[in-house]
């Protein structure tokens, strides 16, 4: 019973307010808050009390040559290869998780090869006319016989019995197509299949324009994504190599890469 | 003759698209049509999407071509229903409404595609034709080849790895026209019962073959190296009818056709 008395009859603890005259400083402090402050102002005196016990028992002798091959520049420390890198990529650097970069570069390089594999087509069509060396039985004969072809090196050579031919030599003839028809390196149909039947009858002009716009969405998104997945793999690599660095392990620098970035070498340690 | 005009026509409107790809501007992201990848499917995206889709035949028999949104090489699905190595499959609904499945066939993955889109003028695989296929790995090629031969040819597909040769023996199992001998390639005398026919290639009977210039040396130039290749298959009695490199599906990779002539 007179545990309930005593509990209706406790009158609310009030807390001491800040006078007013005071409200200048602030909250009033409590003893909880000095014993913070005191805490902290304590433990930074202790690391200042340590680091001069340090700096007073040095050793004058001793040297690393960190201290020689790092400096700073108005006090903060340079970090020799992020300044190879542009403010984007260190921001994607310093955010991203390596997993999280792995994956997303996964499902890109999975994403290009589907896009690659449907635009097969695309790439070779309308190529500039010499594209053939034509050789006789001597392959190192007329390789480079063109002097036209500016635009790509020549990737088809036919060999034939001898020079006449060589001369002779008809491309449309030899594929056994028609003359417009030799550019067109994907499919090259025989006359005699051209005489049988149409191929591809486009004949609906609003369809070929919405397939034209299609591919050509599908050509801009390709190029992106293929940038997107060099700046991943150049990403997972930086990421890689710096996890690297911060982990034990004998390593040398072996030489720098293309961007002037240090390449290492880690020594193969026995590991138990 | 009709069929070349038509023709003529087909070509302006891959010229004109050439020609609107490197014009730049005009598509807003580079987000337009993406579709999520969905494995299998076999009537990809139903009538609609079938209807856009134009398959016109190869210049090798048994090889197909479609034209849409998207482009690719095909050969005709000799197991319907079924991919082999998780590959695209389409149908495609035929001017008397019979359905016909095709497989996509990947120039990327397989040295044959690539050249085949580079513009060999012969692969000498066609329907009926008797296949020998050194190095089949997991038999990824070996299915197409044996679409292509159909079920009156036959492959006969060799590989040395037993690893990879559980896969292709697995792919036979489906196609009875492709016999998996999984033996050194280099022996063929282990293997010349299965095959028959005296080692192997009859008299003019035709190779093709796929260089790698980095296997062979990697520290000279590609071009270098194909030369070099070719006096030695003339040493085989290979008489080389045409090399073919295969960019840009394969970096520094030519393609050999060949014909043995026993005698000279």
């Amino acid at each position: 019973m007179s545990s309930l008395r005593n509990a209706v009859h406790r009158r609310n603890h009030k807390e001491r307010a800040q006078p007013l005259a005071r409200q200048k400083y602030g909250l009033l402090e409590k003893k909880k808050d000095y014993v913070a402050r005191a805490r902290d102002y304590h433990s930074k005196q202790d690391r200042l009390k340590a680091m001069r016990e340090k700096a007073a028992f040095r050793n004058p002798d001793e040297f690393y040559f960190k201290m020689i091959n790092t400096r700073t520049k108005e006090g903060v420390h340079i970090t020799e290869r992020n300044q190879k890198f542009s403010h984007d990529f260190l921001k994607l650097l310093s955010t991203q998780d390596l997993n999280y970069v792995t994956q997303q570069r996964d499902i890109g390089r999975k994403r290009i090869e589907r896009m690659q594999q449907s635009m097969v087509l695309l790439d070779d069509v309308g190529d500039a006319p010499g594209e053939f060396g034509d050789d006789d039985e001597e392959p190192s004969g007329s390789l480079n016989s063109g002097s036209s072809s500016i635009q790509k090196p020549k990737n088809h050579i036919v060999f034939v019995d001898n020079e006449d031919e060589v001369k002779s030599f008809d491309p449309a003839k030899h594929f056994d197509t028609a003359p417009e028809l030799v550019h067109r390196k994907f499919n090259r149909p025989r006359t005699e299949q051209l005489k049988k039947q149409l191929i591809a009858p486009h004949v609906n002009k609003a369809e070929v324009k919405a397939t034209a716009k299609e591919r050509q969405q599908a050509m801009k998104e390709l190029i992106s994504r293929m940038e997107r997945e060099e700046t991943m793999s150049k990403l997972e690599q930086e990421m890689t190599l710096r996890k690297n660095l911060m982990l034990k392990g004998r390593r040398q620098k072996i030489g720098v890469d293309k961007d002037g970035l240090a390449k290492y070498k880690w020594k193969a340690d026995r590991k138990k | 003759m009709i069929g070349l005009a038509m023709f003529s026509v087909f070509m302006s409107f891959l010229l004109l698209d050439r020609i609107s790809k490197r014009g730049g501007p005009g598509g807003r992201g580079g987000r337009g049509g993406a579709r999520g990848g969905r494995g299998g499917g076999g009537a990809r995206g139903g009538a609609k999407g079938g209807a856009k889709v134009t398959v016109e035949p190869h210049r090798h028999e048994g090889i197909f071509v479609a034209h849409g949104k998207e482009d690719y090489l095909l050969t005709k699905n000799l197991v319907p229903g079924e991919s082999v190595y998780g590959e695209k499959r389409i149908a495609i609904e035929g001017a008397d409404g019979t359905k016909t499945e095709y497989r996509v066939w990947n120039p990327f993955r397989s040295k044959v595609a690539a050249g085949i889109l580079g513009g060999v003028d012969h692969i000498h695989i066609a329907p009926g034709k008797k296949v020998l296929y050194l190095g089949a790995a997991s038999g990824t090629t070996v299915s197409h080849v044996a679409d292509i031969v159909g079920p009156e040819g036959l492959v006969y597909a060799v590989e040395f790895s037993h690893r990879s040769g559980r896969d292709l023996i697995n792919m036979a199992k489906k196609r009875t026209n492709v016999i998996p001998i999984i033996e050194d390639a280099r022996h063929p005398h282990k293997y010349r019962m299965l095959v028959g026919a005296h080692h192997f290639l009859k008299n003019n009977g035709h190779i093709v073959i796929s260089i790698k210039a980095n296997c062979i040396d990697s520290t000279v130039d590609a071009a270098t190296v194909f030369a070099g290749e070719i006096p030695k298959l003339q040493e085989q009695r290979i008489k080389p009818q045409e090399q073919l490199t295969l960019e840009p599906f394969e970096r520094d990779h030519a393609l050999v056709v060949g014909k043995y002539v026993r005698s000279k």
